[in-house]
């Protein structure tokens, strides 16, 4: 369960939101280019510190304002792919795959048995011994992916993860992003600006404007207009 | 009613053509001549004999003992200061950016004096050193003491700015991802700018090894001990003057063997980060 | 526009070609071994930096300079323990001469000799040392006859004033972890330093001595001033110069011990007026000055030995 508060002064205006997301659930985030969306994400992830604010994964305190808690970023577990999937561009996809288990001590038979079920899981096994610079776009999502899929988080974060993919991959990936989340129970955020995909993965919708929260609900029932407009 | 040009496009083409080709030699011979002129003002077999006596030997020893040693305390120490310069924000963060610059336009004599005043023996911190019996100036240390001062902004100029163009995402979701800072350093950020850093390195080495000001008025001139290559070079040219040539030549030749390894180096990996 | 680049590429692989294969030609006929004389092209950067060396052993025709000074004006190259006394001298020769005036250019009589050789503008030259004039009156740089000597000058030694190292003596010298000073052996001090210490060695002190005294030795400057700003600073403890640099400087500047007469290296001071001189009246009234009364007396004023006989 994600349940975070966040307050910060921005350069255009102040973003105020509370964001919560049940085990299993998926999140969609939308809303107009700049409204504060990707900060959002920077702030849950722990890149970026709010002003104020109170941050609360599974029941322990990631970030409060109050009592001077700051997890830092290494420690969160949250599984963050950005918009442009950063692989590593100089590692293998393997290696890719493989660099949070590394970075966590994992021992190498866990890493070999993680790392080949993420490879099979999206479709890239054969990209294995590929340096991930030399791919498209389409299969570096697939790799940043899997790379915060395997070190089990237990909130995983999307920014604009379909935007690079073609129709297959995309369904593909949508496809993995359900069951993985079903699946693990772990609460999921997803940033996009399409709202056939947020009918297509998500179970709520959250609409931001200038840094607060517009509307909240089913995907489905979305409004067409969704900032600065005229009959709210 | 348009108007009629007074050359055909094909006269405008030809002329241009001839301008860039004249701009493109002048520069290319200005900088090509005066090497090439060295290179015919000896024979292959002075050349040869002057090389091995001990005063080419011993400064051709030194001047490549010297700028190794001032390379590997330059990169060992500047880049992990050029990162955590770059990754945070302390007070006087703006006026060490400034100091870092110092020494390109600082002239080397005034460094040299710089250098002498503060390390020498009656020095502002020499003269301490000396009462515990450590002399500085007048020893191969003050080579290399004056080298690292003059060379080390190209090196750490081009870490700066490497470091601050890359792509933070990737720093960042490394640190998502778990991994400890110095991991992150070693993992990513050195192998994403190594390119960067080599190129770098080699302009701080050539600045080292042809270092002359400073090091004359620091270290002084004594061959063995700081009579480094250029300083032969000008000693050379006014009393022996075939040797002076030859280490010329010499320069040449390290310099040339530097710049194509670096090419060489550098075509190995290509990443765009 | 891709057309032109043929054209261009061809162009410049012409031009480029072209002018290596004159180079060749060029540098083919000038030299192919260091033993042929060279004639430098015409031209040159005027006075300061040094430059490659003419050859010396054959007869070189002086180059035509770039920058003469107006008529009245002379530039003369001058051996760089002089710098002392450079200015009185300068002023002295202009209430003697009004309307003619002199500029110095101070630096090592080896540097200055291979600056002359290689181009550079000078109406007279005095130099330290007798067989780089020799050099010069045989690459028929000098006016016939203007060659003449000027002043001596005698080699003494020198410590900084609070003596850090206790030198009481020439054997002090050789005392291990004493740093001593000294020019290198192209410049005509550290030549007369060379012979004076070989002198030494022979009649009183012996060769170990000589030895360990070179073992002391931290660096050879490049120019005789050069020692003095080493032993000013107090950064080694003793050095060589002449006699003059010691005697011109404030009381108390400096320590010195004094080297027996018998000795001693007497470097001889020449002057003479350059051929390619522009201005070869007022350079010729600058010599005599030199020679005269009053600029002896000045020279002698600032520790410099007159001639004997002149």
């Amino acid at each position: 369960m994600l349940d975070a508060t966040i307050r910060k002064k921005l350069r255009d205006f102040s973003l105020d939101l509370t964001i919560r997301a049940r085990p299993g659930e998926i999140l969609v985030l939308m809303g107009e280019n700049g409204a504060g969306k990707s900060t959002a994400l920077n702030i849950i992830s722990g890149l970026v510190s709010p002003d104020a604010g109170l941050i609360e994964l599974n029941g322990s305190g990631l970030f409060n304002s109050g009592t001077q808690i700051d997890v830092p970023v290494e420690n969160r577990r949250i599984g963050y792919v950005l918009q442009n999937s950063a692989v590593f561009p100089h590692l293998s996809v393997r290696d890719n795959i493989a660099f949070g288990l590394r970075a966590r001590h994992t021992s190498p038979v866990l890493i070999r048995e993680r790392v080949g079920h993420w490879l099979k899981a999206l479709n890239i096994e054969d990209l294995a011994p590929v340096r991930a610079g030399n791919l498209s776009g389409g299969q570096k999502q697939r790799v940043a992916l899997a790379r915060a899929l395997a070190i089990e988080p237990a909130l995983l974060m999307l920014d604009e993860p379909f935007t690079a993919l073609d129709p297959d991959t995309t369904r593909l990936v949508k496809e993995l992003t359900r069951t993985f989340v079903t699946e693990t129970s772990i609460p999921c955020l997803v940033v996009t600006h399409r709202v056939t995909d947020s009918r297509d993965v998500g179970d709520k919708v959250c609409v931001i404007c200038q840094g607060k929260k517009e509307w909240e609900g089913k995907p489905e029932d979305t409004p067409t207009c969704m900032c600065h407009c005229e009959d709210r | 009613m348009s108007p009629v040009p007074i050359f055909s496009e094909k006269t405008r083409r030809t002329i241009t053509g001839i301008g860039a080709a004249i701009l493109v030699a002048s520069v290319t011979l200005y900088l090509a001549l005066p090497v090439i002129a060295l290179f015919f003002r000896t024979t292959p077999e002075l050349f040869f004999s002057t090389l091995s006596t001990p005063e080419v030997i011993s400064a051709l020893y030194l001047s490549l003992f010297t700028s190794v040693v001032s390379l590997g305390v330059v990169i060992l120490i500047g880049t992990p200061f050029a990162y955590v310069h770059c990754r945070n924000e302390y007070p006087g963060k703006m006026i060490i950016d400034t100091l870092i610059d110092l020494p390109l336009v600082l002239p080397p004599a005034v460094a040299g004096v710089a250098l002498l005043v503060l390390w020498g023996r009656t020095g502002m911190l020499g003269h301490y050193l000396s009462l515990s019996g450590i002399s500085v100036a007048f020893t191969t240390l003050a080579v290399i003491m004056a080298q690292i001062f003059v060379a080390s902004p190209f090196y750490l100029r081009q870490a700066k700015s490497l470091f601050e163009q890359l792509d933070p995402a990737y720093e960042q979701t490394a640190r998502t991802l778990g991994a400890s800072p110095l991991r992150i350093f070693a993992l990513i950020t050195l192998p994403l700018t190594a390119n960067g850093l080599i190129s770098g390195a080699v302009m701080t080495f050539g600045r080292a090894l042809g270092e002359f000001g400073a090091t004359i008025m620091f270290a002084g001139n004594l061959p063995g001990v700081t009579q480094t290559m250029p300083l032969a070079v000008y000693v050379g040219m006014e009393g022996n003057f075939v040797v002076g040539i030859t280490i010329s030549i010499l320069l040449v030749l390290i310099s040339f063997a530097i710049m194509i390894a670096v090419r060489l180096l550098a075509r190995r990996e290509t990443f765009h980060a | 526009m891709n057309q032109s680049f043929s054209t261009k590429q061809i162009i410049v692989t012409g031009i480029v070609c072209g002018l290596l294969v004159l180079t060749a030609f060029f540098a083919g006929c000038a030299s192919s071994a260091p033993a042929q004389p060279v004639t430098p092209a015409a031209t040159q950067a005027p006075q300061t930096t040094p430059q490659a060396a003419g050859t010396t052993a054959a007869t070189a025709t002086p180059p035509k300079p770039v920058y003469t000074p107006s008529s009245g004006n002379i530039v003369a190259f001058t051996a760089a323990s002089l710098k002392g006394v450079s200015t009185r001298l300068a002023s002295d020769f202009e209430q003697k001469y009004p309307g003619e005036k002199v500029v110095f250019n101070l630096d090592g009589t080896q540097a200055l000799k291979t600056q002359v050789q290689n181009g550079a503008y000078a109406d007279v030259f005095i130099s330290a040392s007798n067989s780089y004039t020799a050099e010069l009156t045989k690459g028929g740089y000098f006016v016939n006859g203007t060659v003449k000597p000027l002043t001596s000058n005698y080699v003494i030694v020198i410590l900084p004033a609070n003596n850090p190292a206790n030198i009481q003596s020439l054997a002090d010298l050789a005392k291990p972890g004493v740093k001593i000073a000294m020019e290198d052996k192209t410049v005509p001090a550290g030549t007369a330093t060379v012979a004076v210490l070989a002198n030494l060695a022979n009649s009183t002190y012996s060769q170990d001595w000589n030895t360990s005294v070179f073992k002391n030795v931290v660096t050879y400057e490049t120019s005789e001033p050069g020692v003095a700003t080493k032993v000013g600073l107090g950064e080694v403890d003793a050095g060589f110069v002449y006699e003059s640099t010691y005697t011109a400087a404030p009381n108390g500047t400096y320590l010195a011990i004094s080297i027996p007469k018998k000795d001693n290296y007497l470097q001889t001071y020449t002057i003479g007026v350059l051929n390619e001189s522009a201005s070869q009246s007022a350079a010729s009234d600058f010599e005599n000055f030199m020679l005269s009364d009053s600029g002896q007396q000045d020279l002698k004023d600032y520790g410099f030995r007159p001639l004997s006989s002149s």
